[in-house]
């Protein structure tokens, strides 16, 4: 996969997570509240998209070849959080998405809860994969 | 020995089945020929120019424009380029990144790593890495979905 396709499917899928962590967020302060109503400016739903678009930048760190240990993969990921945490809060104040402490908390948790459910899926998915190839191998494998 | 060969319906349902009272150097050529590895290629060992068999290579690498050959406890030069060995030396041969090519029958196992990696170990225990972008080749080449 090349940078140009890698950074486009990851504007997609961080836009969508952007979108289900609103989705959420509303649906939680609807319930608690008992009403609960939308009134979005003009430009939200193309914001959502640039912080997406920005975010996947971030995922270029993660993909660089060079990076060969665990350890450098760890500390990469730890940047990669770090990173988009800031593009997630800067541009959430820029774009109005929250105005205090505790719209920031709640847009914060939402942060981590979706950074955490989307590393969960992708290390459960490659440990799926890793098994298949290992069981395909299994059959071809040369005598040692 | 007695040889019968059968019509089969598709490639898929393809097989052969030898039945020998022992695997002679004959047999073991007959399996790599039918297994598609039976090809050879020429390296060169202390200046003198040898055949070598693809079942007997491990990987080959491509370091500043130079290809060298690694079997299991030896290491060959070649003249022939990446691409080239690539055509010649069939199935079992995976481009594992931009200057490696892995025989896919001498990895013991794979390992996933966090960046979409593979970490492969082989049969004599070195390590090698399938790049990213060759994972889809090698689960395709396994018949992995």
């Amino acid at each position: 996969m090349n940078k140009a396709k890698l950074i486009f499917n990851h504007t997609l899928m961080i836009s969508t997570a952007i979108l289900f962590g609103l989705g959420v967020r509303t649906a939680v302060l609807f319930f608690a509240t008992g009403s609960y109503m939308i009134n979005w400016e003009w430009y939200i739903p193309l914001s959502i998209i640039a912080v997406g678009f920005l975010c996947s930048l971030a995922s270029l760190l993660l993909y660089d070849d060079p990076a060969t240990s665990r350890a450098n993969m760890r500390v990469r990921i730890c940047l990669h959080f770090l990173l988009v945490l800031a593009v997630v809060s800067i541009s959430g104040c820029f774009f109005g998405w929250y105005s205090d402490l505790a719209g920031y908390l709640l847009i914060l948790i939402m942060y981590i809860l979706i950074y955490a459910f989307v590393w969960i899926s992708t290390v459960w998915m490659l440990r799926t994969d890793e098994k298949k190839i290992n069981e395909a191998i299994n059959e071809i494998r040369d005598e040692e | 020995m007695k040889v019968t060969v059968n019509k089969a319906d598709s490639y898929e349902n393809e097989s052969a089945v030898i039945n020998a009272v022992t695997v002679t150097d004959d047999i073991r050529n007959a399996v790599d020929i039918l297994r598609g590895s039976g090809a050879s290629i020429p390296v060169v060992s202390e200046g003198d120019t040898l055949m070598l068999r693809a079942s007997s290579i491990y990987y080959i690498e491509s370091v500043d424009k130079r290809t060298y050959v690694y079997t299991k406890d030896a290491c060959y030069e070649t003249k022939h380029r990446l691409y080239e060995l690539e055509e010649i030396l069939g199935v079992n041969f995976l481009r594992c990144s931009k200057a490696m090519i892995v025989n896919i029958r001498k990895i013991r196992s794979v390992r996933a790593e966090l960046n979409a990696r593979l970490s492969a170990e082989l049969l004599n225990g070195e390590r090698l890495i399938i790049s990213r972008g060759y994972v889809k080749d090698l689960k395709k080449k396994l018949g992995v979905v």
